[in-house]
């Protein structure tokens, strides 16, 4: 980032003479480019069409929380801590819905010293839990990016050689405090073909860019909140896989759920296998579950790996929820409304055609309205008009 | 109980191949067509007298189209209610004669020389929920909404369309959309594992010709009453995975760490991305370093 030219540094430059987008109508309102303005917000999306790149689909994320005293300042709002870890929380939760097969795991940093808050796990309810309860941690002392390097790699390079290891860092202080010299781990996790990225919250430190332009990660610094969540989500979509990852076959279940009710005499009531190391609550005795194919081991949640044999455990409906980042759908055309001759109502709503602009299926030339376009490719992923065609032929 | 900024969306889709039903008409002639649209007005009317905010939308499923019967989009609310003068509550007037005009409309205009008797489900649903996201964004804020579907189907599953199916039950999944299943004559595995994702109901009725005391006792209670309800028991949902090389249902098997392709035998070349693949020796190798790493 630091050969890039001088005119790239000046973010002010977007906040220059910000009144001059503002045009008057011929009736002296303004009304129309507002209109406008909030068109192109809502419009504003991240077209990334992959193509044919190979995804690495099956990710072991560690994310790494700065929670030194810097995490104290108010620039967002209460502070940054808690600003950061509600995000976070959204942040889980949308990487498990696009990535199920994925594991995630935090680690947090202050006084010198990394500690790990949730160990590589592919259940986002106990990651949400201990983001919850490390809203009340204090923040005290400097941050120190090697130990929670370290740290993540340690786990990370025991990982299977086909999955993609990434470490996501959120670091708010502008020093970090490291026992040993930081540039030989930077070269060590280049090795293991780590990908690292950090989101700065303050302003850019040269350490955290000379580590993502070695380890082929991405550098960002927030502008406000709303940036900030932007940016936290760019990391949900499976990045595409480095070339010379491996690639195999990996062995999987695909447990049955057995419903048991208590009026069931046969029934009898035991434990998931999931519970034995927790230590927070008993473990509960529950009747049905999903039992490993291998080795007859219980668990109440899927996906999980067997504690037993370690066998993966999934149910079919967890890969078919990758299958949409295999195949995208195509970015709709966008055309003004007076162009479009035929029938003014939105394919997929039903709705009536109001805005200016519409948006054309290039497969299937269906039309639709902005609201559906939206809602097509960010949560639908198939379009409703290619899928009548599909159906007839 | 609820409050008045409650909004209440009920999607009703029903499917009306009229392949299937005509063989029911000869099977049983006490259960037609008409008796199962009678039954779905009942639900309908009953689901709008709940509450003044209460959204209804019904959509018909016929072959591979699908029609929005109400509301009709000719249609807008405000228009002209035509009251009947018998003290009947306007909009239940124009939901029927709309529901009613628009089904003739339907089934007079359908071409009977079409064979293919597959409901592509994921379609409707998908209409839907597009309808559901238009009504959400029209919502003030601050309003509470919650809305589901309700699908009625009699014909059988269409696989061709697995991959978009579990698209749209994810995005309802999503979008905290319930869907409930009702089904007439067959079991259908794809609306029970949609009904078991989106936390909806799925029952095959034991008797057609009950259908309305059906549709009103399970499926008219949304969802936070259904919790004081005894309602009939969940269904064991099959989550096994079809392998792509023999379309056999397994429970272990091999996953492409490429594609994902699902194989039920260890093949060095996946057949779908062409990746090779290295042999499973490392694999030995890798659960080995586990165990150190678990003893440490």
């Amino acid at each position: 980032m630091d050969e890039e030219p001088e005119r790239t540094k000046r973010w002010e430059g977007g906040y220059e003479r910000t009144w001059e987008v503002l045009k008057e109508d011929e009736s002296g309102s303004l009304k129309a480019t507002v209109d406008d303005i909030l068109f192109q917000a809502k419009r504003k999306r991240v077209f990334e069409s992959h193509g044919q790149v190979r995804l690495g689909m099956m990710r072991h994320l560690f994310v790494v929380v700065d929670t030194s005293r810097t995490m104290e300042d108010q620039d967002l709002k209460p502070n940054r801590l808690t600003s950061t870890l509600k995000l976070m929380e959204y942040f889980v939760e949308e990487y498990f819905d696009q990535n199920p097969i994925s594991q995630i795991g935090i680690i947090t940093t202050k006084n010198k010293r990394a500690e790990r808050l949730t160990d590589l796990a592919g259940n986002p309810k106990k990651h949400i839990a201990a983001l919850k309860k490390a809203v009340d941690s204090t923040c005290i002392g400097e941050p120190s990016l090697y130990n929670s390097l370290h740290m993540a790699m340690q786990t990370l390079k025991h990982m299977p050689a086909h999955t993609s290891k990434e470490i996501l860092i959120v670091f708010s202080s502008l020093t970090t405090c490291d026992p040993a010299n930081i540039y030989e781990l930077i070269e060590t996790i280049k090795g293991l073909k780590i990908r690292v990225s950090v989101i700065g919250l303050s302003a850019e430190v040269r350490v955290c860019t000379i580590l993502t332009r070695e380890t082929g990660g991405s550098y960002n610094v927030i502008l406000d909140e709303g940036h900030f969540k932007e940016l936290l989500m760019l990391h949900v979509k499976p990045p595409p896989a480095s070339s010379s990852s491996e690639c195999s076959l990996i062995r999987m279940g695909f447990p049955q759920h057995v419903i048991a009710s208590m009026s069931d005499q046969d029934a009898k009531p035991s434990f998931s296998m999931s519970h034995l190391e927790s230590t927070s609550g008993g473990p509960e005795l529950t009747l049905g579950g999903y039992y490993c194919p291998q080795c007859r081991g219980k668990y109440t949640e899927l996906p999980v790996e067997c504690k037993v044999c370690g066998l993966t455990l999934v149910s079919a409906p967890h890969l078919a929820r990758s299958f949409h980042h295999l195949f995208p759908l195509d970015a709709f055309q966008e055309t003004p409304l007076e162009e479009y001759e035929g029938e003014k109502f939105c394919e997929a709503c039903q709705g009536e055609l109001k805005d200016k602009r519409i948006f054309t299926c290039p497969t299937c030339k269906k039309v639709f309205c902005i609201e559906c376009d939206l809602f097509v490719h960010d949560t639908l992923h198939c379009c409703p008009g290619c899928m009548h065609t599909d159906g007839t032929s | 109980m609820e409050s008045e900024d409650e909004i209440n969306i009920l999607v009703i889709v029903i499917d009306v191949n009229p392949i299937w039903w005509g063989q029911q008409a000869q099977r049983e002639p006490k259960f037609t067509l008409s008796k199962c649209l009678d039954a779905v007005m009942v639900l309908a009317n009953s689901h709008m007298v709940m509450a003044r905010t209460n959204k209804l939308a019904i959509i018909a499923s016929l072959y591979q189209e699908s029609h929005f019967l109400y509301p009709s989009k000719n249609w807008k609310s405000g228009d002209d209610i035509a009251s009947s003068g018998d003290g009947k509550y306007e909009l239940l007037s124009v939901a029927n004669d709309l529901f009613a005009e628009q089904i003739k409309k339907l089934i007079d205009r359908s071409k009977p020389f079409l064979v293919n008797n597959n409901l592509q489900t994921a379609i409707f649903i998908n209409f839907s929920l597009s309808d559901i996201n238009r009504v959400s964004k029209e919502v003030d804020a601050g309003q509470d909404m919650k809305s589901r579907i309700l699908v009625i189907k009699a014909a059988e599953d269409c696989t061709l369309q697995y991959m978009n199916f579990m698209n749209v039950v994810f995005a309802a999944q999503k979008k905290n959309v319930l869907m409930d299943a009702c089904m007439l004559d067959i079991d259908s595995g794809l609306l029970q594992q949609a009904c078991d994702i989106t936390g909806g109901l799925y029952l095959k009725i034991p008797q057609k010709i009950a259908l309305a005391q059906y549709l009103l006792w399970v499926f008219l209670p949304d969802a936070d009453q259904r919790s004081h309800l005894l309602l009939p028991p969940p269904v064991h949902v099959d989550y096994r995975a079809a392998c792509f090389c023999h379309r056999n249902l397994i429970e272990i098997g091999y996953v492409c760490s490429v594609c994902l392709s699902i194989f039920c035998n260890f093949s060095p070349i996946c057949t779908t991305c062409e990746t090779a693949f290295k042999m499973p020796l490392p694999q030995m190798a890798k659960t080995k370093k586990k165990k150190v790493k678990t003893v440490n």
